[in-house]
């Protein structure tokens, strides 16, 4: 197994300490995840993990409506069956995984099933310029997030929440390691490339009235 | 490795991650020596960094935190989602009272075939979900291949006449199993799977296929090029070896 270089390392666990501070939950698991059934406080779950989890139903369901009744799901299942998990440490990835299937077997009752259309051939995305990149907003990146094969749609979102491995996030997603890896290259490549379109989209759309004014 | 490769290999790269793909070091050594790929990879990293902080910036509805601290949730779901809710639940308590007495669960260390043959006829007794779906077996190995599962088999000749369905991967003790899922003419499915031979290191068959049976299913599991395949379907041993005449 090989490892990135130190620098890099150092670097991206200051930035990771920075951005994330360690969950609660994750500190008392470490205390506690041996002794049997997990008993945590369900208003402390709530606070710790609502709103990433809102955050990711988001990505997947496209509407805040859908990502909402995603987020109640899960914790109804929690309150349902999360007894029956025996590690602490669990919690998160078991909160994540849950709301993955609850989204997938809604998808699938809603359509029937879709099936997933075959890989088209990959191309390259051309390097986004700097006024393109200053124009990037969330709304954008939505847009752009959602337009992505929902193959590509889960792990690229896990990706960038910064708050798994990828060992965790083939484990959410049931895939294989090596398959997380090579849809987040994938799909990091289709959303730049969605981005790229999109941004000038929406430039189009701001000029083109002030054009027209000065035309008429 | 090419400079798609390296871009490749580079977009899925995250620092501190331990890495298992061994393509990275020669990967960042050519990031390092090749300005235009060091300059595209700065610029990657700096559009990720304004990616991830965009998707972390949608705030749920203010209610929200309320309703589940309530615990509204159930009372808030859609009717059919009730609907599916039950029938889940209901076909879980029968699946588990059906294989209750052969399946030993993910985490146990030993793997016999008889495990292997359990949880996989298990997991397609109820119509499993495939990743992806086609009906051109191209397109199936062509997935199976840039899934990173196995994909390099044989299919049996008579098998190869059907219409694919679709396939996904599965783990078996940390080992990919490649299912394919085919439609038979009267519409029942067969499928197919195939699992590397180390992960069944106490199988001790051939290239002969062995049948056994469970309840309506019918298994015929053989080896072939150090890979194990397993054909269910439900139905009989006379059905199952129609497909199996070039096993």
């Amino acid at each position: 197994m090989s490892r990135p270089p130190a620098k890099d390392e150092e670097e991206a666990k200051k930035q990771a300490s920075a951005l994330e501070p360690r969950s609660s939950l994750d500190q008392s698991a470490t205390a506690g995840g041996a002794s049997g059934a997990v008993n945590l406080n369900f208003e402390d779950l709530v606070a710790e993990f609502y709103l990433s989890l809102y955050r990711f139903a988001l990505s997947l369901s496209r509407s805040e409506v859908d990502a909402s009744d995603l987020t109640q799901q899960t914790f109804f299942a929690w309150a349902s069956k999360g007894h029956q998990l025996r590690e602490a440490s669990k919690v998160k990835t078991w909160l994540f995984t849950t709301l993955y299937r609850e989204f997938l077997a809604t998808k699938r009752h809603d359509a029937h099933f879709v099936g997933m259309e075959d890989d088209p051939p990959f191309i390259e995305p051309p390097q986004l310029s700097p006024s393109i990149v200053d124009a990037v907003d969330a709304a954008i990146v939505q847009k752009a997030l959602h337009g992505l094969a929902e193959r590509y749609r889960a792990p690229v979102s896990l990706f960038y929440m910064r708050q798994f491995s990828y060992r965790e996030i083939a484990a959410i997603l049931d895939i294989p390691i090596g398959t997380v890896m090579s849809r987040v290259s994938r799909g990091k490549a289709e959303l730049r490339r969605r981005l790229g379109e999109i941004a000038a989209e929406t430039a189009r759309k701001v000029v083109q009235p002030n054009r027209g004014k000065r035309d008429g | 490795m090419d400079d798609a490769e390296v871009r490749a290999v580079l977009r899925a790269y995250r620092a501190g991650e331990p890495w298992e793909d061994t393509r990275f070091p020669e990967a960042t050594r050519r990031a390092g020596a090749d300005p235009y790929l060091a300059r595209w990879w700065a610029h990657e990293q700096e559009l990720d960094r304004i990616i991830g902080a965009t998707l972390q910036s949608p705030q749920a509805p203010p209610d929200l935190k309320e309703r589940l601290l309530s615990r509204q949730g159930h009372k808030t779901l859609r009717r059919v989602q009730r609907t599916r809710l039950i029938t889940l639940a209901i076909a879980a308590m029968v699946a588990l009272a059906a294989f209750f007495g052969s399946w030993n669960g993910p985490f146990q260390p030993a793997a016999s075939l008889a495990d292997y043959r359990g949880e996989m006829v298990s997991f397609v007794k109820v119509e499993p979900t495939v990743e992806m779906r086609s009906t051109q077996l191209s397109h199936v190995m062509e997935w199976l291949r840039k899934s990173g599962a196995v994909s390099q088999f044989e299919i049996p000749q008579e098998l190869q006449k059907l219409t694919p369905i679709g396939s996904r991967t599965l783990r078996f003790r940390g080992h990919d199993v490649a299912l394919i899922c085919f439609r038979r003419s009267e519409g029942n499915w067969v499928h197919l799977f195939v699992i590397d031979r180390a992960a069944l290191p106490r199988f001790s068959g051939g290239p002969r296929p062995q049948f056994s049976s469970e309840g309506s299913w019918t298994a015929a599991t053989w080896l072939a090029d150090d890979q194990v395949y397993l054909l269910a379907l439900e139905g009989d041993r006379e059905l199952l070896e129609r497909f199996l005449t070039a096993a």
